[in-house]
This record gives structure tokens, C-alpha cells and sequence, in this order.
């Protein structure tokens, strides 16, 4: 343990060491779109050491602060996508199983992959990974920074949570009935989810007895075996991870929160979740979000009562919503899905940016870090050269960690860090519904 | 009372009198849900009696630039006149459409759809989106698939599109013949305005087939290279045995008509010039290509897609055909810059090619879930650089010209069909709302599935609309 004396020097230390490596900037006469507390007319942003050191319509950053001068554009928090394929090629679905939470998406993860480039230069600067939804229970999410052009493990979001995305309906009926196997059916899928719960509660008994009586000092032990399927089911049932559940249909809401009530784990958010509309009020007091789309439908049966009031009408009752893309087309313009919601169902401004970013940040589980311009979070911020929920709206310079990745005034690809080859992934990134089998 | 609770909200029609109009929508809120359903799908166009008046909107004419405070008179389903609102007498009878603090612009024209050939994407059972058994089919007429039921005309036109090109899909290269319709009508007769109205050429990718023929570009280009000189074999043929006829002289034995041949009888106009072919293509090369075999054969142009044409910008200028452009969302090459799509469209206007936007999204143009979001695509196109004025031509009244009905759409012009929309703000901003829609004159429902549904789960919430 370090002495709380030697812990204040170091304190102290870090703000004229950052000073010299990354310089203070400062955003200013931009109106700012914080996303967590309204709009600021004229406002300006400082970001110190990576983080927001000030907002408001002054700041005190130091003399030696980088200026940018905003005037007439708009600043956001980066846009956060809690649906993306990006970067992970063909490798979206291990669909052998109905069942693998062992699967880990950054073993598929390319940090080459053209399409977090062309995320990036629309303002996205952290995405949630997901597996595809071929399976009941599919692999486990990774969370990124979208760092194009640095090294792949500096994309790594630090810290995150884990998540890991179940699917339900229509997929994983297709992609086992079509092989005639289970499931096959609605009926099917369930009970596959509520098989793999009992074996993982037997086998997360038998870990909880060896540990205490391990932590009791009994010699005598014999270390069960570890099974990474299992152990990952067993880490859902402690509440490890972040269940993210890809469902459209009101009934199955309703099915999934029984389930996951009886297992004893939380739903952290309904993907797609086209019908919320129509039972929002009772997902509301479950504290599950959804991550939809803002207009995408009628690809499927189970999409045909879309609605693109969704959104809004499930935030009316309580729900919280975030937008997302599912797609690597989709995420380059997720701020204009944000500014349908104006359209469809009257959202207001602050409320549609919230939608892209706090939001979506809290669906990751990362909303104490990113996703709003407040005090102490990351300086993930993005200059726009006009109101960005506009049709017309560009993404003019995109901080992460206060340091610039996108800046379009640049000649070539506009990135700073990056000047290498893109990857061009084999396939996938596409919509649920689309060519990949579902993702 | 939906008609009035819109109303009060948004302040959009009201009457000076109690006019029929007015009454006749008033009457259709209070009858029984299924038929008041029924109506929203398939309206009839007939025009209503008397005068229509929209008053003091913000005209966007397309060929005469904006009006700030305009009025617009509707009869018989035209336009009756157009000008300032100083400038015009609004009628004493005449229904009155406060388009105060709105804006009024001619109903949108997507260059590509396929609606009524598929209704949920995934369900093929019911999909009619192309004949795949073969490649060569100028015989197929989407007219005879077109489902004008769709739900998702309504839709469409909730965002202010009321016209579009139905074209099978671009799996074959030379899937059939696609139709110009209206998104309403009492039936299919009444929205099918021109039939085989156009010939899809497709070539690239997409046509290729596996394990048959044709596998390679070289079997797509053969394989319509032999049905074009079939067609004009059998066009010959046919010529000369009229001439026959005519001339009475019956030994001559090579002039008999040759057997009727549905395929070769449908490519006759094309090969005629009297009809425009689509050439489609993506990539510079490929393009180069199709439009070489076009060209031969002497056919009238529009080319299609283009999406990766930055190396031939110049080419596609020098031949002086117009170009249906899109979908603006396909992606990028590795290693290109993210623009390198999102600018083709103000590059193209910029070196005086006539463009029309499509619909779509990466996935293909024209697909009917994407379809509504066709001003967005011209927005997209703004933000890139192509001026407002060419992006709201291109889903307008270049369409129109592309399509041989300049005469009756795409502006706001004394004589045209009045296919109006009014909305809240710009069209091509997501966050505007499309308040009113007419087609031949005629108020349309502003309703669709969607919205029934937003309304039958609505009183749980209240404040969503």
C-alpha cells in the first residue's frame, strides 16, 4: 500500500507531466450537446490528461492549452454504437452450438478493418462487439475504442464490463431447425436457455462448496474440473456478465425476464426489440434498456410490427433507449437515426443525442466513463459542422481520450494515427435479417 | 378523432366553410376501423370537386425557384396556378390547406423500388422480386407481379414519395421490364402509369451464377450480346415480311415472319430506341464494358448505379446519359477515403450529368424497407457537396424527365399532375415530418400500418405521436 502522503505527491505530479506530453485543449464557442445535462449555447470544453476538465461559457485551462475555436459548429460526446459486427469478418456466429458463452469476440477482432475507419469518420468512437444470433446463448462481447490506427490492444476499452449477447425467435430456430436439430421452435429455444441454466447452477454449486470449504482450510480437496462453457453460464448466473438479449417480439420479452428472474440474473438490454412499444412500461421497472434501430424493418416476420415510433414511445414509458446499427453501413450515420427520432414521435434534441451516446454508453455498462460531456469522463468528443442530427450534419474532428483520430480537414483518410493498409473483412457487419445468417 | 386532433396540432387544414372536402375526411375518421383501414391502402384518386387552395407556404417549385409565401390551387387533379399568395385569388368555395410556417414541394420520385413484388423480405414464398431459372427474360412485366395492396406503399408515402419505378431485382442480366406507377389508386390499373417503361441491363458481380452459365463477365456480355442479335435478327425478319405483305408478293419464301417469340417481341422498342434500357454497373471497368454493348446495339441510354465510377467521372460526362445514381450508402474500397461515395453525386452534377438519387442502402438500391428514406438520400448528397437545388431535381424532376412524364411531375407547374407534398420543414432533413400528401389532387390518408399500430398502443403512453 502506497502512504496517503506519497499518493498526493503523485497526484500532484501528473498534471505537469501530462502537460508536457499531450497539451490541454480547449473547445470553445461550439454549442455543446452534453447528453447527460442539455444543451449549451456557446459553451466551451477543456480537456485535460484525456479527460473533461471544464464545460461551460468559460473554462480556466492554462495559457499553453490548444485553442480550437468552434464557433457556429456543434460538439458532442462521441457516438457510442451497442450493436456492431465491425471488425470481426466471418467469424460473427460459431453456429455449431445453440449454446457457446465460451466464445470470445476479440479472438475474431481486426483493428484493420476499414469498416471502424469508416465509423470513426462519422463520429463513433466506441463500439460493443457482439456475437450473432444464430445462437440461443452466443459468445462473449468485446468493447472498443475506436482508436483506428493504433495497436490493437490499445482499442481495448480499459476496464469494461463483460457482455455477452443471447439471441432468441426467429434465428436460432432457422439455423438448428433448417439441420433438424434443437431447437426448432420458440419452445425449443427456451428450453434450451433453461437447460443450460440448471447444468450451469449444478456446476456453480459444486464450485461455491470447493471455495468455501477452501476458504474454511480444508486440505482434503479435490479441484472440480473446469469446464469454460460452464463457467461462463455459471458467470451469468452471478451476475458477472451483461446479459444482452437480441428479441423483437413483446411476448418474448415477457418470457426472457421470467427466465432470467427465475435464474436470478439481470437483463442488461433487449437488442432490436422492435415491439417495446407494446410492453414498455413493464420492461421499464425491470431496468432492462433496448438498443433498436430507428426506422429498420419488415426484413422478417418477427420485424413486421416495427414501428419507427418505437424509440420514442418506449421512452415515454420509462424505457431506456438507445439507438444502434447493427450494420457497418448503419453506424456511419447513427446520428441521423438519432435525428428521425425528432421526426418519428417528437423526441427533443437532447433526448435524441442521449440516444447515441449516454445511453447506448449505459446498455455497455461504460456510461461512468464515456457518453456524456461531463466533468471527469473520458474526452471522447466529436466537432460537427452543423447540428448533428441533421441530414447534412459531418463529423469535422473526433477526440478519443482527448487525443485526435479523425480530423477531416486532413488530406488522405483524414486519420492522424493511421497511414497503414485497411483490412477489407471477408463478410459480415450487415443487418440482422440480411445475408450473415443473422447476426 | 384523428383528423382533428392532427389538425388542431398542426394547424394544416381547415375549412372557410364547411366544404366537401373536409366533410368527406371528417366522415372517414368516424367509420368503422376496417374499412377506414381498407381506405388508407387503396385510395381513390378521383379528383375531389371543386377547388382546392394551399395557402402561404414556402413553395419549392424545382423549376421556378422558392416561393416564401405561396399559394397553390388544385382542380381535377392538376395544378391550377402557382405564385406568391399576394399574387393568387384564392376562390370563394374553394378548401382551404394552411400551409402557414410549411413547406410545399412536389410528391418525390424514386428511380427504383420493389414495391409490391415483396412484402417481408425473408418470406420467399411471397417474394416476386426476379425469375433467377434464366438470365434473358425482356419478357418478364413486373405489372404482372405488382401487389398494389402493399403495405408498404403507404408507407412510402408517408414520407412524401408518390411515384416510383417498380424493376425487378439485378440478379440476371436482363431480368425484365420495369413499370412507372403512383403510390395511389382505387386498384393496380389506377397506380400503373406506364408499363414496360424500361429494360434493366445488369452487369458486374451480381449476375454471375455458380457452377452455370454465366459464371464470368465474358459469359454476361456474351449471353446478351446473343440476345440482342437474336432480337434484331428476328426484328429484320419481321420488317421485311411486313414489307412483303404489302408489296403482295408472295414468292418471295426468306420474308416469311419468323415465329412469334415473346422475348425477341419485347426487346423490338429497346432495339428501336424507343424505350431506355438501364445499364448497370458499379465499377469503372465494368461500366465501360456494358456501355459498349449498349452502345452497339445503338440503344437509348440511362445508366444505373455507378457507385464506383471515380476513375471514368469524366467518360460518364462525354456520353451524355442521364444516371440513376445509388445507392449513395454503398461502401467505400478498402483504403479509400470514407467520402469516396458519399461525393460521386455533386462530382457527377458538377460536370453537367443529369442525376436521379436511388433509395437503398448498402444492401442495394431500391429495396422497400429503405425505400421511405429516399430524401435522405438526397440530403446525404447536400452534405457531400452536390447543391440543394440539383439534390431535390434529382428525386424530382429529372426522375420525371427520365421517365417521360416531365410534362405531368417533378415541379410545381401550372398544368402538371398535383402530386403535392406538405411538411414541416426541409424534406431532405431527418427531423422534418410530412404533414400532407395529395396524389391527382386527392387528400391522402396519413395513415399506414405503422401508424395504426403507434395508435393502438398509444393510450398507454399518450405523449407519443
Amino acid at each position: 500500500m502506497i502512504p496517503a502522503r506519497v499518493a498526493l505527491c503523485l497526484l500532484s505530479a501528473t498534471i505537469p507531466v501530462a502537460a508536457q506530453s499531450v497539451p490541454d485543449l480547449v473547445i470553445k464557442n461550439a454549442t455543446v450537446m452534453t447528453a447527460s445535462h442539455g444543451t449549451i449555447a456557446n459553451g466551451s470544453v477543456w480537456v485535460h490528461n484525456g479527460k473533461i476538465a471544464g464545460i461551460g461559457a468559460t473554462v480556466s485551462a492554462p495559457a499553453s492549452a490548444t485553442v480550437i475555436d468552434a464557433t457556429g459548429k456543434y460538439l458532442t460526446p462521441g457516438i457510442i454504437d451497442p450493436h456492431s459486427h465491425s471488425a470481426l469478418g466471418n467469424d460473427v456466429n460459431e453456429a455449431t452450438s445453440p449454446v457457446t458463452p465460451s466464445m470470445m469476440m476479440i479472438d475474431a477482432f481486426d483493428s484493420t478493418d476499414k469498416a471502424l475507419y469508416q465509423a470513426l469518420a462519422a463520429g463513433v468512437t466506441t463500439e460493443l462487439l457482439l456475437h450473432g444470433s444464430a445462437n440461443m446463448i452466443g459468445g462473449q462481447a468485446v468493447v472498443i475504442k475506436n482508436k483506428f490506427g493504433l495497436n490493437r490492444e490499445d482499442l481495448l476499452f480499459p476496464n469494461a464490463p463483460r457482455s455477452i449477447k443471447f439471441a432468441s425467435g426467429e434465428n436460432p430456430k432457422r439455423v438448428y431447425g433448417g439441420r433438424n436439430q434443437l431447437p426448432s421452435t420458440r419452445m425449443g429455444n427456451f428450453e434450451v436457455m433453461r437447460q443450460s441454466f440448471e447444468d450451469a447452477k449444478v456446476y456453480k454449486k459444486e464450485w461455491d462448496d470447493y471455495n468455501t470449504k477452501l476458504a474454511k482450510g480444508d486440505k482434503d480437496l479435490v479441484t472440480p474440473h473446469r469446464d469454460l462453457k460452464l463457467e461462463a453460464l455459471a458467470d451469468i448466473l452471478s451476475g458477472k456478465l451483461y446479459v444482452q438479449i437480441h428479441c423483437y417480439r413483446a411476448d418474448e420479452f415477457l418470457t426472457e425476464e421470467a427466465i432470467a428472474k427465475e435464474y436470478g440474473f439481470k437483463i442488461r438490454a433487449f437488442h432490436h426489440a422492435l415491439e417495446m412499444y407494446k410492453v414498455g412500461d413493464k420492461i421499464a421497472k425491470d431496468d432492462t434498456a433496448i438498443a433498436t434501430f430507428a426506422d429498420w424493418w419488415g426484413y422478417k416476420d418477427e420485424a413486421w410490427d416495427a414501428i419507427p415510433w418505437n424509440a420514442v414511445m418506449s421512452m415515454r414509458e420509462g424505457v431506456r433507449v438507445a439507438l444502434k446499427s447493427d450494420s457497418n453501413d448503419h453506424i456511419r450515420r447513427l446520428n441521423q437515426e438519432a435525428g428521425k427520432m425528432v421526426h418519428y414521435g417528437g423526441a427533443t434534441e437532447d433526448e435524441a443525442i442521449a440516444m447515441v451516446t449516454l445511453n447506448p454508453a449505459w446498455v455497455i455498462g461504460v456510461q461512468d466513463h464515456t457518453g456524456s460531456i461531463d466533468l471527469g469522463k473520458d474526452a471522447d468528443l466529436v466537432i460537427w459542422n452543423m447540428d448533428p442530427l441533421s441530414t447534412y450534419a459531418r463529423a469535422e474532428k473526433v477526440y478519443i481520450d482527448g487525443d485526435l483520430f479523425f480530423d477531416t480537414s486532413l488530406k488522405g483518410f483524414g486519420t492522424p494515427h493511421f497511414n497503414g493498409v485497411m483490412h477489407e473483412a471477408e463478410s459480415g457487419g450487415s443487418h440482422d435479417g440480411s445475408d450473415e445468417g443473422g447476426n | 378523432m384523428p383528423f382533428l386532433v392532427c389538425h388542431s396540432r398542426f394547424s394544416l387544414c381547415h375549412s372557410r366553410r364547411e366544404s366537401a372536402f373536409a366533410l368527406a375526411l371528417a366522415v372517414a375518421s368516424l367509420i368503422p376501423a376496417t374499412a377506414a383501414h381498407a381506405q388508407a391502402r387503396m385510395v381513390d384518386t378521383t379528383p375531389p370537386a371543386g377547388i382546392t387552395a394551399i395557402t402561404n407556404g414556402k413553395l419549392l417549385t424545382v423549376t421556378h425557384g422558392t416561393i416564401e409565401d405561396g399559394t397553390l390551387l388544385l382542380q381535377s387533379g392538376k395544378i391550377l396556378a402557382v405564385g406568391t399568395a399576394a399574387s393568387i385569388k384564392v376562390p370563394t368555395g374553394a378548401t382551404i390547406v394552411d400551409a402557414h410556417g410549411l413547406t410545399v414541394y412536389p410528391g418525390l420520385i424514386a428511380s427504383e423500388s420493389t414495391l409490391g413484388l415483396s412484402e417481408i423480405a425473408s418470406d420467399d414464398v411471397n417474394n416476386d422480386l426476379v425469375e433467377t431459372s434464366e438470365e434473358i427474360f425482356p419478357n418478364m412485366h413486373v405489372y404482372d407481379a405488382f401487389h398494389a395492396e402493399t403495405e408498404h406503399i403507404p408507407i412510402a408515402r408517408f414520407n412524401g414519395i408518390t411515384n416510383a419505378i417498380v424493376a425487378p431485382i439485378d440478379t440476371d442480366t436482363m431480368p425484365g421490364q420495369s413499370m412507372f406507377i403512383q403510390l395511389a389508386g382505387r386498384d393496380r390499373d389506377a397506380m400503373i402509369l406506364t408499363k414496360d417503361v424500361a429494360l434493366p441491363m445488369n452487369f458486374g458481380a451480381d449476375p454471375k451464377r455458380k457452377d452455370k452459365f454465366p459464371s464470368t463477365r465474358m459469359g454476361e456480355i456474351t449471353q446478351l450480346r446473343q440476345a440482342l442479335i437474336d432480337a434484331t435478327e428476328y426484328m429484320q425478319k419481321k420488317d421485311a415480311a411486313a414489307k412483303k405483305s404489302e408489296a403482295k408478293d408472295s414468292k418471295d419464301k426468306k420474308s416469311d415472319p419468323p415465329k412469334f417469340d415473346l422475348k425477341n417481341e419485347a426487346l423490338i422498342p429497346y432495339l428501336k430506341g424507343e424505350k431506355p434500357v438501364i445499364v448497370t454497373a458499379d465499377e469503372g471497368h465494368d461500366i465501360e464494358v456494358a456501355m459498349g454493348l449498349a452502345q452497339e446495339f445503338h440503344l437509348k441510354i440511362v445508366l444505373a448505379h455507378v457507385t464506383h465510377s471515380q476513375d471514368i467521372l469524366d467518360k460518364i460526362a462525354a456520353w451524355h446519359v442521364p444516371v440513376m445514381f445509388g445507392p449513395i450508402y454503398e461502401f467505400p474500397r478498402a483504403n479509400e477515403r470514407f467520402d469516396a461515395v458519399y461525393t460521386l453525386p455533386a462530382e457527377l452534377t458538377k460536370r453537367g450529368v443529369k442525376v436521379t438519387l436511388l433509395p437503398g442502402d448498402s444492401g442495394g438500391a431500391g429495396s422497400a424497407q429503405s425505400l421511405r428514406n429516399l430524401p435522405y438520400v438526397a440530403g446525404m448528397a447536400v452534405a457531400y457537396g452536390m447543391p440543394y437545388d440539383d439534390a431535390l431535381k434529382s428525386i424530382t424532376l429529372n426522375p420525371a424527365e427520365i421517365w417521360g412524364v416531365a410534362d405531368k411531375l417533378g415541379s410545381l407547374d401550372v398544368g402538371k399532375t398535383a402530386n403535392i407534398v406538405i411538411a414541416n420543414g426541409d424534406p431532405l432533413d431527418v427531423r422534418t415530418s410530412v404533414k400532407q400528401v395529395f396524389i391527382d389532387g386527392v387528400s391522402i390518408p396519413m395513415e399506414t400500418r405503422q401508424t395504426r399500430l403507434r395508435d393502438e398502443y398509444a393510450p398507454k403512453t399518450g405523449t407519443a405521436k
